[in-house]
Parts: structure tokens; sequence; C-alpha cells
């Protein structure tokens, strides 16, 4: 039995994989662990999860990030509302868990550790108003990377901040500080790693340990071992990250 | 059930801690794996052949949470890594951590069949 309280109302929720063991196994869970949990159903692909989504209409559904005949994010982008809350399914690291992350989404490793997914039905619960889902669809079909927007828990509740708003970060150990155009400093629980992971892709650029900067930002880069931005800040570059900075410079900022 | 657990390429714990002694929910795993596996096997002799290495990433891909289930451990690290790298490895690498592979899933594929046939017939 779950050690989570129980709701008065069930959790309805919908499993979409391909993989039928995976199905299986998810539903055991589930069925073992969360007696608040209802399951409507199963989708074998996208075109079956859309059906059974639009006839059973879930709370929740577990998705898999890659099926057959089109990706999780694809079989959302089809839907004309989105009313449930999603857990994505996946296996380890797959690339999408990027886009996951970046849109604070919540996502769960196959072949499902039970702490993992007491978790995630945890955190289903406390969340279950806010839906990032519309936002992540919004951010994958914008071209411009500086147009997205970033999603990141905090303990009043969630961030959104554009790409293009962010001057720089300032890593302090577990947290970071992130300055933006309005002259706001917006803390996070997020490691400057943490953050240059999701954004290294998106014009920002690591140039010292304490230091992420954002491309669209730099005023002035006058003798490579310091930068400008446009907040007037004055940010070092460190030594190893010289020539690199210089690469990247050349090739993204010029 | 006790079912014997000095396998060699399996490892039964998940097995035995999802199915909480209810032989019949035990045998459909069981029965999965022998329905999956050989299949996707085939599959990926086959992408191996022909060099096709995104569907070898795909079949991998697939696999990979299963195997894991059943305690498969020491070939996922090289899955992860022909997962990642499948489109840069070289031909003679590939090939040599894909035969690995199949040989281990081969000798799987086997302890799964025993199991039945010893426990569930």
């Amino acid at each position: 039995m779950s050690n989570l309280k129980s709701t008065s109302k069930p959790i309805k929720c919908i499993i979409i994989d391909d993989d039928p063991f995976i199905q299986d196994l998810l539903k055991d869970k589930l069925n073992q662990y969360f007696p608040e949990i209802q399951i409507l159903g199963l989708g074998n692909n996208g075109q079956e999860g859309i059906l059974k989504i639009q006839q059973l209409k879930p709370n929740l559904v577990f998705l898999d990030v890659e099926m057959t005949d089109m990706t999780g994010f694809e079989m959302l982008s089809k839907l004309d509302a989105i009313t449930f809350k999603t857990i994505f399914i996946t296996s380890y690291k797959h690339y999408a868990i990027k886009a996951i992350r970046f849109n604070a989404l919540d996502y769960l490793l196959k072949p499902f550790d039970l702490e993992e997914l007491k978790n995630a039905i945890l955190r289903f619960k406390k969340n279950q108003k806010s839906n990032n889902v519309p936002v992540a669809l919004q951010n994958l079909k914008l071209k411009q990377a500086s147009d997205q927007i970033l999603i990141l828990k905090t303990q009043q509740g969630e961030l959104h901040i554009q790409l293009k708003d962010i001057i720089n970060i300032e890593g302090e150990r577990n947290y970071s500080y992130i300055n933006m155009v309005n002259s706001k400093k917006e803390l996070v629980s997020k490691t400057l790693s943490n953050l240059e992971e999701l954004l290294e892709d998106k014009g920002f650029f690591r140039c010292h340990k304490s230091y992420l900067i954002n491309k669209l930002h730099i005023t002035e880069n006058p003798n490579g071992s310091t930068l400008f931005l446009s907040n007037g800040m004055k940010i070092p570059i460190s030594r190893r990250k010289k020539d690199t900075f210089k690469n990247w410079f050349n090739n993204v900022v010029i | 059930m006790n079912l014997e657990r000095n396998t060699h390429f399996i490892n039964l714990d998940n097995l035995v801690s999802i199915s909480r002694g209810n032989s019949d929910r035990m045998l459909k795993y069981l029965n999965q794996f022998q329905e999956l596996i050989p299949e996707r096997l085939q599959q990926l002799k086959k992408a191996l052949n022909q060099d096709d290495r995104r569907q070898i990433r795909q079949i991998l891909h697939k696999m990979s949470p299963q195997l894991q289930f059943f305690g498969i451990q020491d070939i996922i690290t090289p899955i992860q890594r022909l997962e990642f790298e499948y489109e840069t490895i070289p031909f003679i690498e590939l090939e040599a951590l894909g035969n690995d592979i199949i040989y281990k899933l081969e000798g799987a594929t086997k302890e799964v069949s025993q199991i039945i046939e010893t426990h569930f017939e």
C-alpha cells in the first residue's frame, strides 16, 4: 500500500506506451502501491493515445517519449485541449529529457524505481492546477531560442522567464541568481551547472565557474579576459575558458 | 514459488518483487520476455548486418527497460553506448558490441525458457 495520503477522488489515469512490457509493469506497480489511482485504459501508440484521452478524459497521462508512430510531444500537440497532467516515461538519458526539464515537466525512467514513482505521484497531487505542457508545446514550435520560455520551480511556485530577458546567471553553491533585463534578480534552487546544461545550446555560455552569460546581452568584449553586459556588469572570462569562449564568440555572437 | 536463482545471465529479484508470490503474474513477465526479446534479437541481427544504425538504436532503446528489469546489467552500458554513439562509432566496435549483446541475450532467453519449463509446465 502507498504511504501517500489517499484523496477522496480517485486519480484517473491512462498509460500510453507502445511496449506491452512497460504497460504491464507500470499497471502492476500502480495497482499494487497506489490504490487511489484508477487506470482507465491503455494506449499502444500515439494515435490510440489521442482517442483514449478524448474518450476517457483522464486527470493524469503516463506518456512514452518515443513511440513508433509519433513522439509524446507530437501526440500532445495534436490534441485540441490539454486538461490533464502528463508524466513522461522514457529510457535512460533520452534526448527529450532536456526539453522535459527545460519546461519543468515531470518524467520517470523506465523500468520505474518505486521511490521515484511515489515522488512523481506526490508531485502530481501537489501541483494539479499548474500545467506546463501548453508552454512546452509553444516552446518547441519557436524557431528562435531566445523567444522560448524557461520554466523553473521556486519555493513560491514557478518562474516563467523568456530567455531574451535573462542577462546573465550567477552561481552560488546550490542556488543561482538570474539577472533580468528589468533589473530584477531571481533566486532559483538550481546549480549553475544544471542551468548550463539546459541553456548551453540556446545562446548561453559558461565563461567562468560563477557565471553563465546570454549572448544577446554582451555589449563589449575588449580583451578576451573580461566582457561587459547590457546591465553594466563586468564579467571575468576564466583562463581555461578563453579559447572556447573565443570560438563561441566568433561563431555564435558575431 | 521458489525459483531457481543460480542464473548466469539474468537476475530475478525484480520479477519476484513485482509478482509478490503470484505465479500467474510471474509467468506473464517471463512469457513476455520470450515473446519480445527473440523477435527483437532477430531485428537487431538484421540491422547489424545492414549497418542500419538508426534501427539498431531504436531496437536497443526499446529493449533496454525490459533487460534492466530482468537484471541483465552488464549489457546496459554497451547498450547505452550504442544508443548514444550509434552514428559515429566505428563499424568494428559496433559489430563487436552488437555481437556481445546478442550472445548475452541468447543466453538470457535460454535461461528464461528453462525457468518456464521447470516451474510452469
